[in-house]
C-alpha cells in the first residue's frame, strides 16, 4: 500500500521535475532572445508558449496515469 | 491536524460532477447545467454588447470588441497567416467559449465545465471533425487522402496515429491545468481558508485565458498543417 502510494507520487513527481525543468531553460533561452531582439519579441513568445503547452503536455500525461494508478493501488 | 488532512481527503467529491436530473433514462450531470449557464450568459453578454450596430469610427464598447477580434485575428496570423482568416468563426468560437468556461469558476459554488474531462474530449473531438472536414472540402478527397502518405508511404501509420494523438492531447492539456488548478486551490482552501488561496486563483485566472489561448492557437497549427501545400 505505502510502496504504490510512493510509485504513484513518483509518476507525478518526475515529470514534473524534468518538464519544469525543460519549460525554464526554453523561457530563459527565449528571455534572452527578446531582450536582444524586442522587436521580434511578438512571434517569438507565440512560438515560447506552443513549446511550454507541448511540454506541458507530458506533466499531464503523467498525471493523468498516476491518477489510474491511484484508482488501483488506493 | 488530522481533521484538515481529512478535509482535504473530502474535497474530490466537490470537484466531480454529479448528476442533477434525468431526462428519461438519460443522467443529466452538473457539468451540463453548468456549460448550459456559461453558453446563456456568453449568449446573452454577445447579443447585449452587439445590439446596437457598429460606427465607421469605434467610440466605447465596440474599441473593446474590435481589440478582442484583433487578438483572434494575431492568433491565427502566428499559426496560418493571413489567408487563414477565414476560420475566424470557429477560432474565436473556441477562444471565447473556453475562456467564458474557465472564468466561470469564480462565480461562487460553481465547478467550471473544463474541470470535466468529458467537456475537454468533446471540444477536442470536434476539433478534429472541424480540422478534416475543412481539409476535405477545400482539397477534395483524393488530395486529402494524399497528405498522409506524403512525403512516403511508410509514414502512414504514423500520420495517423498523430492525427489520432492530437484530440487525445487537446482533451488532456485542458483538463489537466484546469482540474489541477482547481484542485490546488480547493486544498490550499481548506488548510488556510484566509487569503492563502487568493494568489492561486489569480494565477489561476492567467491559466484560464492562457489555456484558452493555448486551445485555439493548437487547433489554427492543425488546420494550417492540412491547408498549406
Amino acid at each position: 500500500m505505502t510502496a504504490g502510494l510512493f510509485a504513484v507520487a513518483l509518476t507525478i513527481v518526475l515529470p514534473a521535475v524534468v518538464s519544469a525543468l525543460s519549460q525554464a531553460w526554453s523561457t530563459v533561452t527565449a528571455m534572452n532572445a527578446m531582450s536582444r531582439q524586442p522587436e521580434a519579441a511578438d512571434t517569438m513568445r507565440g512560438a515560447l508558449l506552443l513549446a511550454l503547452a507541448f511540454m506541458e503536455a507530458l506533466t499531464l500525461f503523467a498525471f493523468v496515469i498516476a491518477f489510474m494508478l491511484l484508482g488501483r493501488v488506493g | 491536524m488530522a481533521e484538515k488532512l481529512e478535509a482535504v481527503a473530502g474535497v474530490l467529491p466537490h470537484i466531480l460532477r454529479h448528476e442533477v436530473f434525468y431526462i428519461g433514462p438519460i443522467p443529466v450531470t452538473s457539468t451540463v447545467v453548468n456549460t448550459w449557464l456559461v453558453m446563456i450568459a456568453l449568449f446573452i453578454g454577445v447579443w447585449l454588447l452587439t445590439r446596437k450596430g457598429f460606427k465607421e469610427v469605434p467610440t466605447g464598447i465596440q474599441c473593446i470588441l474590435e481589440a478582442i477580434v484583433e487578438f483572434i485575428y494575431s492568433i491565427i496570423d502566428s499559426g496560418f497567416g493571413r489567408q487563414g482568416r477565414r476560420f475566424v468563426p470557429i477560432i474565436g468560437g473556441y477562444f471565447l467559449f473556453i475562456l467564458a468556461m474557465n472564468i466561470s469558476w469564480f462565480i461562487p459554488d460553481l465547478v467550471p465545465p473544463t474541470t470535466d474531462i468529458m467537456t475537454t474530449a468533446a471540444l477536442g473531438i470536434s476539433a478534429l471533425v472541424v480540422v478534416h472536414a475543412t481539409a476535405i472540402y477545400e482539397k477534395g478527397l483524393g488530395g486529402y487522402l494524399k497528405q498522409f502518405v506524403s512525403p512516403n508511404p511508410i509514414l502512414l501509420p504514423m500520420n495517423i496515429l498523430e492525427e489520432l494523438i492530437k484530440p487525445f492531447s487537446l482533451a488532456l492539456r485542458l483538463f489537466g491545468n484546469m482540474f489541477g488548478e482547481k484542485m490546488v486551490t480547493s486544498i490550499i482552501f481548506v488548510l488556510v481558508p484566509l487569503f492563502a488561496p487568493v494568489p492561486v486563483m489569480a494565477l489561476g485566472l492567467l491559466m484560464g485565458a492562457i489555456q484558452a489561448y493555448i486551445f485555439s492557437l493548437l487547433v489554427t497549427t492543425y488546420l494550417a498543417h492540412f491547408h498549406h501545400e
